[in-house]
């Protein structure tokens, strides 16, 4: 693959609509698979004059025909308004969930960001969520074990090590997890708009992690709504709209299609 | 500044070095319907595993007056009501060993069995916030809530240890053995857990079935009873079910007596082969769309 991270061809994810509610209940399945053979007879005849589609059941695409590629070290952003793929797209290539169609090629360690703090638990010590969650995204004990001082001055929390998560206020949390995600440097990191935390001050120690993290040569994909976030971090932008690539180039010009495009 | 700057090195060659190590490029693409776990896999996400199961032991018995205790005390209990219900009252028949001790050899497996069975069927549910977020071998789930048990079993074994010493029970060669059916036991636990686990992934019937099925299945398993209580078809019946070999074969092993299980064995095995085939394929199937319906 040589210079290019990720590479994404004809990518797209189908959902049954069924398929998002929380869960099926097995009574609805055997009732479903019982009805099979009746509703060839029956459904046919009643939908046929009406629409020529059968109304159920309904597929979503949440995302189609999306290719891309990203040179390594390369910071792209994705923008584009709810529901529009973005989440999906960065759920695919992290392998969260599997495409229906396409296929995608990513280049070295993959660090997926969709939210801080994945997997802390909360009867657990700082000291050990932050093995836990270091672990979950990724790295191993060795590397965690020579971040570990790293991470806690980070987080400022070193008082705390030894209490349970729980008994954290929602501010110590947060900076905990954040803390620990932000000394992942994986060669592809997917990030999901987790960049508002924190204090004015905490804030600006992660902005300028992600600084360093991009300097060292990271190939950065950020999902955001924020056009500001977006020209301020990324060089080129791509704009998903329902599900498919509606604009891609340098941020400037790409945010400023995209903005005037809400108004 | 100086500072900044050394942690900017360290980090740089160490991001290198990861390249060098993993330039593995993973392809992302529609998969095939059936198909097994990769194998391969879950030894690269080994470390991962070891937290899971380090995480499960660390909270189980979190925020419990009792602690750890509770890993003996459940059985513990329950040998001493079997004992005094069905042992004293009902004279169930115990062969060569005292009641207390014939219950509770079958009951260390068996509580193996039936917690593994019910935290595996639940631990794909409630890893939801896991399995949508991030990516890893789902199969490390379920491994995880059943091998956190094996620590439950330890501790319990020791209060084995201690009646096999109160009543002089001394093990023959036949202990020899015990790691196998320990892992008959492991392997029938993982298996039916596996099966429930990704059932009620989709389907959270699942949670209300189990502890119906477990009650069902103390049954069907020479714990409270012995199996030559029975005889003909429905010895055989019993036969076909994974823990009364697992059961009697660690009364054998452990206290040495009764005879050793034959063929009963080869009937396990293929069940739990099966189950684990079975299981393993379904599971794949499911995972493939988990992050989608969970």
């Amino acid at each position: 693959m040589g210079d290019i991270a990720v590479r994404a061809e004809g990518l797209g994810k189908r959902y049954l609509l069924g398929e998002r509610l929380p869960y099926r209940t097995l009574r609805d399945s055997l009732a479903r698979a019982a009805r099979v053979p009746f509703r060839a007879l029956t459904v046919r005849r009643r939908e046929a004059p009406s629409q020529g589609l059968p109304a159920s059941p309904r597929y979503l695409w949440a995302l189609r025909e999306v290719s891309l590629e990203v040179k390594r070290g390369e910071a792209v952003a994705i923008v584009g308004r709810n529901g529009s793929g973005k989440s999906t797209l960065l759920k695919l290539l992290a392998r969260i969930t599997e495409p229906t169609q396409g296929w995608a090629e990513v280049q070295g360690r993959v660090g997926a960001l969709l939210e801080v703090g994945t997997g802390f638990h909360p009867e657990l010590t700082g000291r050990e969520n932050i093995f836990l969650n270091g672990v979950i995204l990724g790295l191993n004990r060795a590397e965690i074990r020579r971040r570990f001082d790293e991470i806690v001055a980070f987080s400022e929390l070193e008082k705390f090590l030894d209490t349970p998560v729980k008994h954290y206020s929602s501010g110590m949390y947060v900076r905990l997890a954040f803390s620990v995600a932000a000394h992942f440097v994986p060669d592809v990191l997917l990030l999901d708009e987790v960049f508002a935390v924190g204090d004015h001050a905490f804030r600006q120690k992660c902005h300028h992690r992600l600084r360093e993290t991009l300097q060292a040569g990271t190939t950065v994909l950020l999902v955001t709504h924020d056009p500001a976030v977006a020209e301020q971090w990324c060089s080129r932008a791509v704009w998903l709209e329902g599900g498919q690539v509606r604009a891609d180039g340098p941020s400037a010009s790409v945010v400023q299609a995209y903005v005037a495009s809400q108004e | 500044m100086g500072k900044t700057d050394a942690q900017f090195e360290t980090r740089t060659s160490s991001v290198l070095r990861l390249n060098r190590r993993e330039t593995l490029v993973v392809r992302i693409q529609p998969s095939r319907r059936w198909g097994f776990p990769s194998l391969g896999e879950i030894w690269h996400y080994r470390e991962l595993l070891y937290f899971l199961v380090w995480r499960d032991v660390k909270v189980r018995y979190k925020q419990t007056v009792l602690g750890a205790a509770w890993a003996v005390l459940q059985p513990f209990l329950t040998m001493v009501v079997f004992s005094l219900f069905f042992g004293r009252f009902a004279g169930i028949p115990s062969g060569e060993l005292p009641y207390p001790v014939f219950s509770y050899v079958g009951l260390l497996p068996w509580t193996l069995f039936s917690q593994g069975i019910n935290q595996a069927g639940n631990s794909l549910a409630a890893s939801a916030h896991l399995v949508t977020k991030v990516y890893f071998p789902r199969l490390l789930i379920p491994l995880a809530a059943v091998l956190a048990l094996v620590v439950d079993f330890a501790i319990a074994f020791g209060v084995l240890l201690g009646m096999m010493l109160y009543y002089r029970i001394v093990p023959t060669s036949a202990v020899l053995w015990f790691p196998g059916f320990f892992l008959l036991a492991l392997l029938t636990t993982l298996a039916v857990g596996l099966w429930l686990a990704a059932l009620n992934a989709q389907y959270r019937d699942v949670r209300y079935v189990v502890p119906f099925l477990t009650q069902l299945w103390l049954f069907a398993t020479p714990v409270i009873y012995p199996s030559f209580l029975l005889q003909g078809v429905w010895r055989v019946l019993l036969g076909l079910n994974p823990m009364t070999t697992v059961v009697e074969g660690m009364r054998w092993a452990l206290l040495g007596v009764g005879a050793p299980p034959g063929r009963m064995v080869w009937a396990s095995v293929g069940v739990v082969a099966l189950l684990l085939i079975t299981g393993l394929l379904y599971f794949r199937h499911t995972e493939r769309t988990l992050a989608d319906v969970v």
